[in-house]
């Protein structure tokens, strides 16, 4: 698996070459301003730079100490979140507006939402991830959400804005042995869920909503054939967005993509130095 | 419970609304976008019952310092230490503030006036007697970091 995996990522113009990940963290708005924050974790040996492609983001250049145990996270200050997990909320910009987040725990990108719109509707059915998800609510002092231990599939209330950060295989710079434990029998078996959310979730979207569409999978299986399954049978289009990354491939697993799948973007690690991921907008039409 | 615990530091009313035996601000704002299915967690966190205890939130303790009198200001030393579960003695204070009377329930602040938990106040003494009791800090983060990851 190992050989199959790593051949079809040099195909697709990527690698999985080690790369050294770059910390990063994202500052909580609601509570403190960057250049504040930065201050005051220079003060403790903390030296941050700027995320070039995200709003709230920073760099962990140099630290003395364990972030999690620096006094201005505990006090909510900040959320250790990688860089291209920023981007999803980033580009979904519910501006004022109510939004729903549909796999939420642990709940980085619900802050991240919650900074920006009037409210976040955040559902999540695994009931010890959800636990994460009240933890870092509370930590981070969020005052616009609303959160449900539930299936999102039982959702019936529409939204304008929705997000899906999809529950996928990971990647090999998430997890060691990575490419041991995963088959393209169990890619393909997160795939069909991911359909599943996918369908319900353009069914409630708003006419004219945007739904975001993330997963730190690099499996096309799980990222642009989900995409091309949407734009052949739902009512929704691609929209480009100004962001780092590779565009979405051509063709995987002997089907040829839409010529707007260019509009999703790819991050391979040995290029952004992120973890890996994929992110789509789509509208519904 | 709730309220007895909020008394303890403030006269100030605070509104809120109970899930689960666990206490919410009450936000009329966010009524509006309920959904039919049963609600865990609705706005700002305060609290839960357990048992016959009331367990405040951090943004419980931090709305009550915007309120309450009943405050002791820490130095950079004392705000780790107290993080890391210590009685505050007197090397670790900047300002009491309130009344100093022992067995108060005492909000402790950093140097920016960010609450870090609270306590319940003894009084002044000498370097080596405690001056409050630790009783909750934003510490139990890490625990509870640990705790979910095992």
């Amino acid at each position: 698996m190992d050989t199959f995996f790593k051949q079809r990522y040099k195909e697709y113009g990527g690698d999985c070459k080690p790369v050294n990940l770059r910390k990063a963290i994202r500052v909580n708005t609601l509570k403190i301003s960057s250049q504040h924050l930065q201050r005051r974790l220079e003060k403790r040996g903390v030296i941050l730079q700027k995320i070039p492609f995200v709003k709230d983001g920073f760099y962990v250049v140099k630290t003395k100490h364990s972030l999690v145990s620096i006094p201005e996270y505990l006090l909510g200050l900040f959320y250790i979140q990688d860089a291209a997990s920023q981007v999803p909320a980033e580009i979904l910009h519910p501006k004022d507006d109510v939004v729903l987040d549909a796999c939420a725990a642990p709940g980085g990108k619900t802050s991240q939402l919650a900074t920006e719109a009037k409210a976040v509707i955040a559902t999540d059915i695994d009931k010890e991830r959800f636990k994460k998800l009240s933890y870092n609510l509370e930590r981070l002092g969020i005052k616009n959400c609303i959160a449900y231990n539930i299936d999102v599939c039982t959702v019936q209330k529409s939204f304008p804005f929705i997000l899906l950060d999809a529950p996928c295989s990971g990647n090999y710079m998430l997890e060691k042995g990575w490419f041991q434990k995963n088959s393209i029998q169990r890619i393909n078996e997160r795939a069909v869920i991911q359909k599943q959310l996918l369908s319900h979730l353009i069914a409630i979207l708003e006419k004219n909503g945007v739904l975001v569409y993330s997963t730190c999978s690099l499996e096309p299986e799980e990222d642009e054939c989900n995409i091309q399954y949407a734009l052949d049978n739902l009512p929704v289009r691609l929209e480009p967005m100004d962001m780092i990354g590779d565009p979405g491939l051509k063709s995987a697993s002997g089907i040829d993509f839409d010529k707007t799948m260019r509009y999703c973007k790819r991050f391979w690690p040995s290029k952004t130095q992120t973890i890996g991921f994929f992110v789509a907008r789509l509208r519904k039409c | 419970m709730l309220t007895e615990f909020v008394k303890r530091f403030t006269d100030h009313q605070i509104e809120y609304v109970e899930v689960h035996e666990q206490y919410f601000l009450k936000d009329t704002s966010l009524e509006h976008y309920l959904l039919p299915q049963q609600v865990t967690l609705i706005g700002l966190y305060l609290g839960k019952q357990q048992g016959k205890q009331f367990i405040p939130s951090f943004n419980l303790l931090e709305v009550l310092s915007e309120y309450s009198k009943e405050k002791i200001f820490v130095n950079d030393l004392g705000e780790i230490d107290f993080l890391y579960g210590k009685h505050l003695r007197k090397r670790h204070l900047a300002d009491i503030r309130g009344a100093l009377e022992p067995g108060r329930f005492k909000l402790v602040q950093n140097r920016y006036d960010e609450n870090i938990g609270y306590g319940i106040y003894i009084g002044e003494h000498t370097d080596s007697v405690k001056i409050l009791h630790h009783v909750l800090d934003r510490g139990i983060f890490i625990k509870r970091d640990k705790q979910l990851k095992k």
